[in-house]
């Protein structure tokens, strides 16, 4: 699963960043708190979050995720969009909630196992 | 969904019981700002603010159960809290993202 | 510049006295007269809209200053407008509370108390006017209008001042880029340690985190294992939340040896008192602002000491905070 899969799974749209990254989704981490989201060790993290400030893109970027998406379709600020840009992180507005979009990746992962 | 079945679904203990305690929706969330703006009477908070705030966002959304995430301890505030408020606390060893998959039966919060 | 802008004042029906007209015409005063180029075409460039905040707490007339003091309070602001539907009426200040508590009137409405006679500006003026306004004026913020006098935001001086700085900050950084460039390239030499410091702000989250964000890369370019790269961004990343929250401000220090990577987060103050209970998860001293925010779970500085391989903290209460983690480098294998 790519970020452009992501961004069709979440009926989202690419806000920043490069949306045709081969990179595939390694892990979901569903958080908020950005300390929380600093403790998991895994490779290709997708972060969905609620948070829509630099510091999720910041974190994004030391733990090595893939791809940042942030829900209820919460306004993103310019310089989020910038920090995304300058560290390469593909972000995504989706206007799922995180539950909803869990539920819906994990639906797609079953689909891509079964295929 | 009682938070009995809640608790069994998500593999954890019940922290706080409250009699009568069931939720119909599910929200994940962990900015209390966030929940209060989006989560919907009825819902089953996912969080992992084990906070006396979160309680005060419960009461206020209408939320009757909360599911701690990564076995956050409960302190003693919240704990007194959500048993003055009638909300269950269920502590889970689970992240967020596995426990919204486990309660995956009941639908989306809607606010 | 064009000046076809004047100060807008919506006059109510009685005058404060406290209200502060402006003494200087409008002229360059605010910026010392001959300021900088970049500076002045910044301050063109932007508008008010630009740097306003849009989420703007308001209050309704027939709310009470009690009610006002509470938003005021749960939200740390200083001043709450007194609008409904968009159309402003007053201004409630920190000056109206402090007169409602000593006077008694605390459960008065809003509507008799508030100030009415209000400078406002429109979303539309360039900054260099939101700037003459700051200082001509003793106001620490100014209501927002749009051209159909509709209640659209609300600046303060620190908007404006995070602004210029992150834009100013953009145009140096172009600039040393320039200069580098222009100077014969020195050839890297062969150095037995690398030194960087970075220096951070309380308070400011918008650029928390961009240390951490550079020892990453810094590591990275340096070919260092990857699982040591992630373990020292994570401990650089909580220190610098750290000191950016809870601190007066401080310093990030990397260094990287042979052997190993040293990250120091030192800052002014006001320290830790119980270090032990500091260092255990999910202990916090965060308020509701900081948690709003995403931060404050406890966990920063347990987080760094559960990645580093030597962790060392020293506190003196009312001077200094000292964090220093360090992370030994494996030794490739050819």
């Amino acid at each position: 699963m790519t970020i452009a899969d992501v961004v069709k799974i979440l009926d989202g749209k690419l806000m920043a960043g490069d949306g045709t990254s081969p990179r595939v989704v390694g892990a979901v981490v569903a958080n908020d708190l950005m300390s929380d989201v600093l403790l998991y060790d895994a490779d290709d993290i997708l972060l969905l979050t609620s948070l829509a400030s630099d510091q999720a893109i910041r974190t994004a970027h030391i733990v090595g995720a893939m791809g940042v998406v942030v829900h209820n379709a919460k306004p993103l600020s310019e310089t989020m969009l910038k920090v995304a840009n300058d560290l390469g992180i593909p972000l995504v507005s989706s206007p799922l909630s995180k539950y909803d979009a869990c539920v819906r990746l994990h639906d797609a992962f079953l689909a891509e196992e079964r295929a | 969904m009682t938070a009995e079945e809640i608790c069994e679904k998500v593999g954890g203990e019940m922290a706080v019981a409250a009699e009568g305690a069931a939720a119909g929706s599910v929200y994940v969330g962990d900015l209390l700002s966030d929940v209060m703006g989006h989560a919907g009477e009825d819902c089953a908070l996912v969080t992992i603010q084990n906070h006396l705030n979160t309680i005060a966002v419960c009461t206020l959304v209408g939320c009757a159960v909360v599911v701690i995430c990564h076995s956050r301890p409960v302190p003693p505030d919240m704990a007194d809290g959500a048993r003055r408020e009638g909300v269950a606390i269920v502590v889970t060893p689970m992240s967020q993202y596995e426990a919204a998959l486990a309660l995956s039966a009941l639908p989306p919060s809607k606010h | 510049m064009g000046d076809e802008y004047n100060p807008t004042i919506l006059q109510g029906q009685h005058t404060n006295d406290d209200e502060i007209l402006a003494k200087t015409p409008l002229d360059e005063k605010a910026l010392g007269g001959d300021s900088s180029v970049i500076i002045m075409e910044l301050l063109q460039r932007f508008k008010v809209r630009d740097v306003m905040k849009r989420q703007v707490l308001c209050i309704s007339r027939r709310a009470t200053l009690r009610e006002a003091q509470a938003l005021m309070r749960e939200n740390r602001i200083s001043g709450l407008p007194v609008s409904e539907n968009g159309r402003l009426y007053g201004i409630v200040s920190v000056n109206d509370i402090i007169k409602g508590l000593d006077g008694g009137w605390m459960n008065d409405v809003c509507e008799d108390h508030m100030a009415t006679n209000l400078v406002v500006l429109e979303a539309g003026m360039p900054l260099a006017f939101a700037l003459r306004y700051f200082n001509n004026y003793t106001y620490g913020r100014f209501p927002v209008l749009d051209s159909n006098r509709q209640l659209v935001g609300i600046i303060s001086q620190r908007d404006v001042m995070r602004a210029l700085l992150y834009e100013l900050s953009v145009e140096i950084r172009k600039l040393e880029r320039k200069t580098r460039q222009m100077q014969p390239q020195e050839e890297k030499k062969e150095e037995h340690y690398f030194r960087k410091e970075w220096a951070v702000v309380r308070n400011d989250l918008s650029r928390a985190g961009h240390a951490a964000n550079d020892i990453k890369g810094i590591l990275r370019e340096r070919k260092i294992d990857r699982t040591v790269v992630r373990r020292v961004a994570v401990a650089a990343y909580e220190l610098e939340i750290n000191i950016c929250i809870h601190s007066h401000g401080g310093v990030m220090v990397l260094l990287i040896t042979d052997d190993d990577v040293t990250v120091t987060a030192k800052d002014r103050g006001p320290g830790i008192p119980d270090i032990e209970w500091a260092c255990r998860d999910g202990t916090s001293t965060a308020n509701d602002w900081i948690r709003s925010l995403g931060f404050g779970a406890g966990m920063g500085l347990s987080n760094s000491k559960r990645v580093s391989d030597k962790f060392d903290i020293q506190s003196e209460v009312g001077k200094f905070t000292k964090v220093q983690c360090v992370f030994s480098i494996p030794k490739k294998e050819e």
